[in-house]
């Protein structure tokens, strides 16, 4: 078929309405961050007369009341802490499963299939279990349910990953002499690196933007920045200042979407992958 | 398999079951325990039996049968509104995506927003006061709808999961249309097939799995939405947006009342159980 100019034209429209609408939240908000109060109270309308960055500012003038910097180092510390140990648990047990066909049988369909079963179910046990050892409002254990929730991704992926990875090399290194410790840690984790990165970036991803268990589990000390930046509006009361509100999201949007867009070409990929072999 | 290899790959899986069964059987069996107990915070250690009193109550609540309702309504509109703009998009789209890959990064942006903030910009945008989007209604109509209203509220979060979520169904059909063997096409042109034949008699069959996983991981995901609902409405606007999830939160934080929370996420449970049946006959089928 010979693509004809006209629709072509059509097709580019059609691209930049989607990616507009698709957008908007992230566009809006990006202007209303952007604008001074007096701009905000006087038109909500799309053009910025004035641009201007005090509102970010004000985020970080207004720490006694609203800790902007410890939502999100609480965010980096447990998505970032659940990101590695659900690879570091995963790595091993994919392997395992793909090449002795351990646990194959039982554990990984255990594992893919918790993908489709809403999590909320254990989350009220689990709000128990952490007040009798005192984990409720750590990190810690915010961290451990995060890679609870990353682990069904992470482990297809990886175990896919695996899959393909020819069994050349390792059979090499077991005629050197190698055990199955030395040639997972000095043979396999060199050649699996791409997809334990694009695993960890993903796992990290979807911790940061965990709520649920943020709001249900933390109530100070290990509160993430998806549920602190709910507390900047009830904070707030009636009076709500939308111009840091704002500017609130956007900087907690940042992280995972600049690490995303880092990554795109992988994280897409694997994001699909992820979904389809799951 | 050796003795040795049996050994090391045991030692490989031990601490991922080890944490499964801390993180995930232990709370199983703590919520099938307590959905058939009496059970309060003063006697968490020691709940008294005392049948299904729990699941009764649980059944007889129209609120859950409500929120039950809701969820299903909104997996049910959500997932085949995401499909067929994905799949649209994807198909219409993709002479340019092909050419312009980099392009395909303009639709993973809004996956990548957590689902709690893009509530809270929409408790912005929708604002009636400073909200972008009753600015323009009023501008260009005169009058403004009045959006997380109960009668409203359904629409308008319907709404806002599927302009985040219609990206997932067209990265994932796009793939699979990218994925048709140019042969099959080459083929049909040759045989002077029009193209919406073509979508009709090749495209269309072809993406069919796919379709349909894409439906039931929309499916999936969207009943058990809580992050963006809770965050606008809450269980407001007359608690008409309560969904599933919301309403085991409630129960359990709101009124305290353990049983019950626990008897409606086993029925949940089951209920996924049923929907992952489902899923797996149709997958094997297809197979």
């Amino acid at each position: 078929m010979k693509p004809s100019p006209l629709m072509m034209a059509v097709r580019w429209l059609v691209l930049v309405v989607a990616a507009l609408v698709l957008n908007f939240p992230i566009i809006s908000t990006l202007i209303t961050s952007l604008k001074s109060d007096s701009e905000i109270a006087s038109s909500a309308s799309l053009i910025i007369q004035q641009p201007t960055l005090e509102n970010y500012r004000a985020i970080f003038a207004m720490s006694d009341r609203f800790d902007m910097l410890h939502y999100l180092a609480n965010s980096f510390i447990s998505a970032g802490f659940g990101a590695v140990l659900s690879i570091v648990l995963a790595f091993p047990a994919a392997y395992a499963m793909v090449r002795f066909g351990t646990g194959e049988r039982w554990l990984l369909p255990i594992v893919t299939n918790l993908r489709a079963i809403p999590l909320i179910i254990f989350s009220i046990p689990l709000y128990l279990i952490y007040q009798q050892v005192h984990l409720l409002d750590t990190r810690f254990g915010l961290g451990l349910i995060l890679c609870l929730i990353n682990l069904p991704l992470v482990l297809i992926l990886i175990a896919n990953a695996l899959r393909d990875m020819p069994k050349e090399i390792e059979e090499a290194a077991r005629v050197d002499g190698l055990g199955t410790m030395a040639i997972l840690t000095r043979v396999v984790f060199p050649l699996a690196k791409p997809a334990l990165a694009s695993s960890l970036i993903l796992s990290f991803i979807y911790s940061w933007n965990e709520f649920l268990f943020g709001l249900m589990l933390t109530t100070r000390a290990a509160v993430p920045v998806t549920v602190g930046a709910s507390f900047f509006f009830s904070a707030s009361g009636g009076d709500v200042r939308w111009g840091i509100a704002a500017a609130v999201m956007i900087v907690g949007t940042l992280p995972p979407l600049f690490v995303g867009l880092a990554a795109y070409k992988h994280i897409g990929r694997s994001m699909m992958a992820g979904a389809v072999k799951g | 398999m050796q003795a040795a290899d049996r050994r090391d790959s045991i030692v490989l899986i031990a601490p991922v079951t080890a944490f499964l069964l801390v993180m995930l059987a232990l709370p199983l069996a703590i919520d099938l325990l307590y959905s058939v107990s009496q059970v309060s915070f003063e006697n968490l250690r020691a709940p008294t039996l005392q049948g299904f009193g729990n699941f009764l109550k649980v059944l007889h609540d129209g609120a859950f049968w409500s929120a039950m309702g809701f969820s299903l309504r909104f997996a049910l509109v959500t997932a085949v509104a995401e499909l067929l703009l994905g799949l649209f998009l994807a198909i219409f789209l993709a002479p340019i995506l092909a050419r312009w890959s980099f392009l395909i990064a303009i639709f993973l942006l809004p996956m990548m927003v957590a689902p709690a903030l893009v509530g809270l910009m929409y408790r912005l945008i929708l604002h009636e006061f400073v909200g972008v989007l009753p600015y323009y209604f009023v501008l260009w109509t005169g009058d403004s709808p009045a959006f997380l209203d109960p009668q409203n509220a359904f629409w308008t979060l319907a709404v806002i999961e599927v302009l985040q979520w219609t990206p997932f169904a067209l990265l994932i059909l796009y793939s699979s249309y990218g994925a048709i063997p140019g042969e099959i096409r080459e083929a049909a042109a040759v045989d002077g097939i029009r193209a919406l034949a073509q979508l009709r008699y090749i495209d269309f069959p072809w993406m069919m799995p796919t379709i349909l996983l894409t439906f039931f991981i929309r499916f999936i995901d969207s009943f058990r939405v809580f992050d963006n609902v809770y965050v606008l409405t809450g269980s407001g606007a007359g608690g008409s947006t309560t969904t599933i999830s919301i309403y085991i939160y409630e129960a359990f934080f709101k009124q305290n009342d353990i049983g019950q929370a626990v008897a409606a996420s086993i029925v949940l449970l089951l209920l996924s159980f049923v929907v992952l049946v489902v899923l797996l006959r149709f997958a094997r089928a297809r197979r």
